[in-house]
């Protein structure tokens, strides 16, 4: 418990400092104190900092000013709060992962209603959630219930879907309704077809020759 | 089959003159008679050999047709090898297969995978990829239209996982994907693109 505190003392400057020099030359100057001070403080809550610098890259390459940017920063850390606020009260145990924290902050930012990820969750209790909670919110965006969608999903799992092939759930359901089929008689189809949903094609292999990386951008920080 | 006149045969035989003959006999005798000559006459042509040879030594056709001729007409391939050649050749054709991409190719790790970015923009003269993958760089990814039909094109290779994009387009214009298909606020007051990056080892 020391330890975690002594490495959680010493690892909050070390973030901050290097928040601070990638946003040099990124965003107004002014900006760049308050938004390392919102840095510092998500750091010493354990908190992801790798957002909080993305966001106010972002805003500077958009050309948004920097109190807007600052504005931006504070409502991400605000988000990623209550995101390890409804991780703890679904039942995670600190300290919740980052990749946790990010997958619900991304959930609730594409519409999904908190008992709905919170629902989600707690069903799966000791793996990760973000492609199940993107396959939920697929659904939602397609004006699908979110329970319903939530139910479709979490039957998935239990059929031992996993991963991306979630999303090919919500995939397969949504396409069901662009042939004509209501919402909830495309959910049905498809949980009575569990586990069996097609996969999309792998990209071709002359895409994957001609693809290219690009320029390495810094690791999201990790506890 | 007509029968011939016993007259001309008597005629022919010489037993009888041919004045001896009608007009009309004589003629037939006459005709008879050259018709024999030139059967018993001896051929003009020489002999097998000989025609043989005339057949060697007749010109070539020209070295165009006779490549034209052996390149069309079928021929019996024959490919004598040892066993352990063969069993080396399935070998190395079977490597080929299994082996990497040949280098400029990117090695995907286990946790990359390939994003394939399309849009439509006429008249542009460049447009780019920005997101939280290239630290919101425009001109980092930069889109190609080699074809100029303003369709840009390009494939990333990025970590498995969710990821937030915009493109950049004439270095000025920041348009969010219509393809995308999933979208998040960016908190400026406009809309990210949402990208979710299959790993490869899926």
């Amino acid at each position: 418990m020391k330890a975690g505190l002594l490495f959680l003392w010493l690892a909050a400057p070390l973030a901050a400092q290097s928040a601070r020099a990638r946003l040099e030359g990124r965003v107004p100057a002014a900006s760049i104190a308050a938004i390392d001070s919102l840095v510092q403080v998500a750091a010493r809550e354990s908190l992801p900092t790798e957002p909080l610098v993305q966001k106010a890259i972002e805003g500077g390459a958009k050309r948004v000013s920097g109190d807007r940017i600052i504005k931006a920063v504070q409502l991400n850390l605000d988000q990623l709060r209550a995101a390890k606020a409804l991780l703890e009260r679904a039942g995670d145990r600190a300290p919740v992962t980052h990749a946790e924290v990010l997958a619900v902050v991304a959930a609730r930012k594409r519409g999904l209603a908190d008992s709905i990820v919170e629902r989600v969750v707690a069903a799966l209790p000791d793996e990760p959630r973000g492609s199940a909670l993107h396959a939920v919110a697929d659904l939602v965006a397609h004006r699908f219930a979110g329970d319903s969608a939530a139910d479709l999903i979490l039957a998935a799992v239990h059929q031992g879907l996993r991963g991306v092939r979630l999303l090919d759930v919500s995939s397969a359901a949504i396409q069901e309704t662009q042939r004509g089929r209501t919402r909830a008689e495309a959910l049905a189809l498809i949980a009575r077809e569990l586990p069996n949903v097609p996969p999309p094609p792998p990209p071709p292999r002359a895409t994957v020759l001609h693809a290219r990386r690009p320029a390495a951008a810094p690791p999201p920080d990790e506890p | 089959m007509n029968p011939i006149d016993p007259k001309i045969h008597q005629a022919l035989d010489g037993e009888i003159p041919r004045a001896a003959l009608s007009a009309e006999l004589r003629r037939d005798a006459d005709l008879l008679e050259r018709a024999a000559a030139l059967l018993a006459a001896a051929p003009q042509e020489g002999s097998v050999a000989a025609r043989v040879m005339a057949a060697l030594e007749r010109p070539l056709p020209p070295r165009r047709s006779r490549v034209v001729r052996w390149l069309l007409t079928p021929h019996a391939v024959v490919l004598r090898m040892r066993p352990v050649w063969s069993v080396a050749l399935a070998a190395g054709v079977l490597l080929l297969a299994i082996l990497p991409a040949p280098s400029g190719a990117p090695a995907l790790g286990d946790e990359e995978g390939v994003a394939q970015f399309v849009a439509r923009f006429p008249g542009a003269r460049s447009v780019a990829v920005v997101g939280s993958f290239n630290d919101w760089r425009p001109g980092s990814i930069a889109l190609e239209d080699p074809d100029h039909d303003g369709v840009w094109r390009g494939a990333v290779v990025l970590p498995a996982g969710a990821h937030e994009y915009m493109f950049v387009v004439d270095g000025e214009r920041w348009v969010a994907d219509p393809l995308a298909g999933r979208y998040v606020e960016d908190d400026f007051g406009r809309e990210n693109s949402l990208l979710i990056v299959r790993p490869v080892a899926e």
